[in-house]
């Protein structure tokens, strides 16, 4: 027996699913019904795509109940691959109640359940295991588990205590106490944390092995601050930490906040007398200064801490107006300038304690104002660049007319120049030390053009971020900056060049990626036959894949382990991946672009319905990365990214919520699947839906319900598409649902299909004796009369025309004038996916629709008519793009910073010829794919 | 100066800034999650007072006997933060780690033989290359010899439980093995 089965498991090791399916065969030839091998086959299958295929074999394997471990084992595998998590617990259920002795298979079953987050069946499971194996971690996985299901959002409030207090009860049954296991420990306190026992959980911590488990495990350590705040110990908290700070040297930023926290405890006691508080406090805050001023006298310049406390200090003085001399901020501000200016990080540093007015403003803008540029050292450099952040974080409106500002850019883009000399002899793949010169030069220019609409400060800054980029190559700072300005210039190669010399890997794809992808349809010559964003945005969603088959497992592992602590982390780290908002923004564009590429058949249209189905059940997290991106804007105005947001609108949770209405809807009109079909067609699980109450209402309602706070995410262009969109679903959805073939007519059909591709019949499917023959039977009611379709559908292609020459013409970015157009693209294309049913000459004779068949296409005519024109003016405008005029006038808008060397004359046409190259490109790319389209659906 | 923390599983969405460095390289989420699972008192994060990361160090504890020890596999702080100390901060936590969680004898780091600013600064903080680990690391493509850029260091420092130093060595440098030799 086992050298037969060892070549498949040889094979599978080595990833050859196709012999290992020959070597599988060959066994169940004699042995048609042994069950590992049918199990292992299916697992090849499953990893050759195969699934129809594997799904047989893994119901006949499942339908037999298998207990033996290496069956067990191999469709663990299968039911993953498959999405099947249920049935893998029933699996394992139905194994461990045949052979309740087998320790391993209790273990495998309370995995299965941790894995789907089952966590009242892993608490009686463990419960049971405890009972007959003994063994003390059992115990803990219990008290985990009661945990978890108390923290669980589906559990109703009234069973939380309950279970919290059942976990208490387990935990104070182990044999060993809870501080032999550092794990152990930080789960007894988090249970009575939990319960609100902050006395108890503060003697565990306090008692002798408690205070050594936390000074040498991080994770308990946090856990006891966390106890002392809830039991209200501030002034404690401060003698325990001044002590830190003096006898062990502790330069943690923590001890230092509890110190300030302490000074001001009485005025943070709700309903205290306000007067004596502050009495109280003003010699508190005297000993505080002394003991900061200690500390800063120890560690001159080798700590930052004692400076910043200072500052700190001062500023919660100031707040409850007990600060005693006006100039004393000012002058921290100084000495901290003096002494950690030349570090990268004062900037940061000192932001929170500037936001000043009045005389205090002043002083501190004299101060920094006499740093000269001349820069001798790599610290010198950077006091300069450090009191240019400064002193813009200041500047009021009266201060940023243009002029100004371009005489601003010239002087940080000259320091920036002069400041390369000190980094002439860096390895080609270090940072220049003047790197933050250039990204303010070029957020300067951006805000020039923010204020004045004039494009050619956007130039400036790219041709001065390229050459930047020349001399720090490694530098993702300004390759992120480069990325939104080409975005706004309507350049999504040179965008997507920059982005992948960042070189963005795993989960920064999740994080990330809104960079590249936000709107991405806007920039998809999908309708050409490019799809180079439309695989950007697959590669990128890989991460996703490799979570939920991951993740779970080091759950699982945690358990095994014992590493308590991690599991509730491990559980949000899964479902922020899962739920991730980027995720479905990301297939939200991969759809827009998927309709403009392909064929609009069932087969997309199916699948794509009932995967956006799915994500409209979602609740989402999002882990999108905007702080990376530096803002060195003036406090007075936006910031930088927000500068950038192509049409000041970023998209989120509202917006992603809009077109996952527009689509579904849609979707749902083209297709004959109802959600009886859809059940039967389904092969993993159906995810858990969100407990949004909004999910418990009928889908129907949903799709209709109009919010304005999501309407606010839209740019004025979109909201006009959701209008167009939500009226000609609401015109066409009686002729559709008229129209429709009966569920068992579909079911039959897909059944056909399965059955040609597998030789098998579809699983659990019954059909009544006539269906599959009976076709498109006689309809009871009498036809929906067909109706005039409402004015402004017709209309919204006659103002997308008027708008798109409005842009055409006008000062609006090119990001503008290609979201323009190829919303307008999308708009028909919806109209496309809405009327295809109507195509077919039978539908409309059979169903009386000659009447819509005609206002279909009068409004067809027009909309391709409009789809024609724009193409052509696009087409047009490619034409006057990457012509020496053109070259030229991005030279004359970059004069304000052409240098005599290097960023010179030559260097800037360089960056001109790529330019104007990418913007003949994109417009010709997008107005042929227009032009293609209106062929298609004309 | 700044904030010591726990290293979290969702902080993987926050270290951007740090890993978009040519010596810093982001793994599979796999990697991070099975060193939380197993060493997750060996892993830590310093972060400003504003609660933006600044470095973050990933360590574990291995073999057996004289040669029971902490290793550090990931040590990365953004430029943005760098000297001041932090990686300074992680290393001496760390050693104390190792030395009482663990009753380890030293404690060893790899580093690219081109890293040159590492290299100083580990040495500055005690530690000496025990050998050189030919072919450890990919080529980056900076331009020097192929093979500086392919080996690395192994860098040791002997903890308070080896105080006859026997885990370290004066003429490591000398001492070539290949990558397969090594655990």
């Amino acid at each position: 027996m086992d050298r037969q089965i060892r070549p498949i498991y040889e094979a599978l090791d080595t990833n050859s699913n196709k012999s290992a399916i020959l070597a599988c065969n060959k066994v169940l030839k004699k042995q048609p019904n042994n069950l590992l091998v049918k199990a292992l086959k299916a697992l090849a299958l499953v990893r050759s795509q195969k699934v129809e295929e594997a799904l047989v074999l893994c119901d006949e394997v499942l339908a037999a109940k298998p207990a033996d471990e290496a069956t067990l084992a191999a469709m663990m595998h299968v039911l993953r691959g498959l999405g099947r998590h249920m049935d893998m617990v029933t699996m394992y259920d139905d194994a461990y109640k045949q052979q309740p002795a087998n320790e391993e298979l209790g273990t495998q079953t309370f995995f299965a359940n941790v894995r789907i987050g089952n966590w009242k069946a892993a608490q009686q499971i463990a419960t049971k295991m405890h009972k007959q194996f003994q063994d003390e971690h059992y115990l803990y996985w219990n008290v985990m588990s009661a945990l978890l299901q108390a923290k669980d959002p589906n559990t109703p409030e009234t069973l939380r205590p309950v279970l919290l207090k059942l976990a208490q009860r387990l935990v104070s049954q182990s044999p060993t106490p809870s501080y032999y296991n550092a794990d152990r420990f930080h789960l007894h306190v988090t249970v009575l944390k939990e319960l609100g026992l902050y006395d108890e959980a503060y003697e565990l911590i306090e008692s002798e092995a408690g205070k050594i488990i936390c000074s040498q495990f991080l994770m308990c350590e946090e856990l006891r601050r966390e106890i002392w705040k809830l039991k209200g110990l501030t002034k404690e908290a401060g003698e325990r930490a001044e002590q830190q700070i003096l006898e062990v040297k502790d330069r943690n930023w923590l001890e230092f906040l509890a110190v300030l926290d302490a000074t001001f405890a009485d005025l943070t006691v709700e309903g205290a007398d306000v007067e004596s508080a502050k009495g109280s406090s003003s010699e508190r805050i005297t000993q505080t200064r002394e003991l900061f001023g200690k500390v800063v006298e120890q560690d001159g310049v080798k700590d930052r801490s004692g400076h910043l406390a200072l500052l700190e200090l001062e500023k919660r003085c100031r707040h409850h107006g007990l600060a005693t001399d006006s100039t004393t901020l000012t002058s921290l501000l100084e000495s901290y300038f003096q002494h950690f200016g030349g570090k990268a990080c004062c900037f940061e540093d000192l932001k929170p304690y500037i936001e000043l007015e009045g005389e205090d403003l002043a002083t501190w803008t004299s101060v920094l104002e006499k740093q000269t540029a001349q820069a001798t050292s790599v610290p010198d450099l950077w006091r300069f660049i450090n009191a240019q952040k400064l002193l813009r974080y200041n500047l009021t409106e009266a201060q940023l007319t243009p002029e100004a500002e371009t005489q601003r850019a010239v002087q940080c883009l000259n320091a920036y120049l002069e400041g390369l000399h000190l980094g002439k002899d860096l390895p080609s793949y270090e940072l220049q030390p003047a790197d933050d010169l250039a990204v303010l030069a070029a957020q300067i220019f951006v805000n020039i053009w923010k204020r004045t609409g004039d494009q050619t400060p956007l130039y400036n800054a790219a041709a001065l971020l390229e050459y930047a980029t020349t001399k720090s190559k490694m530098s993702y700072q300004i390759r992120l900056h480069l990325i939104r300005i080409y975005r706004l210039l309507g350049l999504p190669s040179l965008a997507l060049e920059h982005y992948r010399g960042i070189n963005v890997k795993q989960v920064q794809n999740d994080t990330l990626s809104h960079f590249l992808l936000s709107r991405a349809s806007t920039f998809s010559l999908a309708a050409t036959g490019d799809i180079t964003y439309t695989n950007e945005c697959m590669e990128t969603s890989r991460i996703y894949v490799s979570n939920s088959e991951e993740t779970s497992e080091f759950i699982v592992r945690a358990f095994g382990g014992e590493k308590y602590s991690q599991i509730p982390d491990f559980i949000l780290f899964e479902e922020c991946l899962d739920n991730s908002l980027q995720r479905d923004l990301i297939k939200m564009e991969h759809v827009r672009m998927r309709i403009a590429h392909e064929a609009i058949n069932s087969e997309l249209v199916d699948m794509e319905l009932i995967e956006l189905k799915f994500i409209f059940d979602r609740l989402h997290h999002d882990n999108r990365d905007f702080s990376i991106l530096a803002n060195y804007q003036p406090r007075c105005g936006a910031s930088f990214i927000d500068q950038t947001e192509s049409l000041e609108k970023t998209p989120g949770f509202g917006w992603l919520w809009v077109f996952l209405k527009i689509y579904i809807k849609a979707f749902q009109l083209a297709s004959d699947l109802d959600d009886t079909v859809e059940d039967k067609l389904l092969i993993g699980d159906r995810p858990k839906p969100s407990n949004d109450p909004e999910t418990k209402l009928p889908l129907k309602e949903r799709l209709t319900k109009r919010k304005q706070e999501e309407i606010n995410e839209l740019s004025s262009d979109e909201a006009a598409f959701y209008d167009y969109a939500s009226a000609l679903s609401e015109w066409l959805t009686p002729y559709h649902d008229y129209a429709r073939p009966p569920p068992s007519v579909v079911l039959a059909e897909a059944a056909k299909l399965t059955e040609q591709k597998t030789g098998h019949t579809l699983k659990g499917l019954e059909l009544p004796p006539d269906a599959a023959t009976n076709g498109n039977g006689k309809k009871d009611e009498e036809p929906p009369a067909v109706v005039e379709p409402p004015a402004s559908i017709s209309k919204h292609f006659d103002d997308v025309l008027q708008r798109f020459k409005e842009v055409l013409d006008g000062k609006a970015v090119p990001f503008e004038l290609l979201h323009v157009v190829t919303l307008a693209q999308e708009a028909y294309l919806l109209f496309a996916i809405e009327t295809t049913r109507f195509k077919t000459a039978s539908v409309i004779k059979q169903n009386k629709f000659g009447g819509l068949s005609q206002h279909i296409k009068d409004i067809r005519n027009k909309s391709t008519a409009v789809i024609n024109e724009m193409s052509g003016a696009l087409l047009n405008r490619a034409e006057s793009e990457a012509t020496q005029e053109s070259r030229k006038a991005v030279i004359e808008a970059c004069k304000p910073i052409i240098h005599e060397s290097g960023l010179d004359h030559d260097f800037v046409l360089n960056v001109a010829k790529k330019i104007t190259d990418a913007r003949k490109q994109i417009y010709d790319g997008i107005g042929k794919g227009m032009a293609k389209l209106a062929k298609t659906y004309a | 100066m700044s904030v010591t923390r726990s290293f979290k599983a969702t902080d993987l969405f926050k270290f951007n800034h740090i890993n978009l460095d040519l010596w810093t390289e982001t793994y599979a989420i796999s990697f991070y999650l099975s060193y939380l699972s197993r060493w997750p008192d060996m892993c830590a994060v310093q972060e400003t007072p504003q609660g933006r990361m600044m470095g973050y160090v990933i360590g574990k504890a291995e073999g057996t006997g004289t040669e029971r020890h902490g290793h550090v596999t990931a040590l990365s702080v953004a430029p943005e933060y760098r000297r001041l100390g932090v990686s300074r901060r992680f290393m001496a936590w760390l050693e104390k780690v190792s030395d009482e969680n663990y009753r380890g004898l030293f404690v060893d780091l790899y580093v690219r033989c081109v890293n040159f600013a590492a290299i100083k600064m580990y040495e500055g903080m005690g530690y000496s290359v025990y050998r050189r680990v030919r072919e450890y690391y990919s080529n980056l493509g900076l331009g020097h010899s192929v093979r500086d850029e392919e080996d690395g260091f192994d860098m040791r420092k002997p903890l308070p439980r080896d105080p006859m130093r026997r885990s370290v060595r004066s003429n490591g440098r000398d001492i070539v093995v290949s990558a397969n030799e090594v655990p």
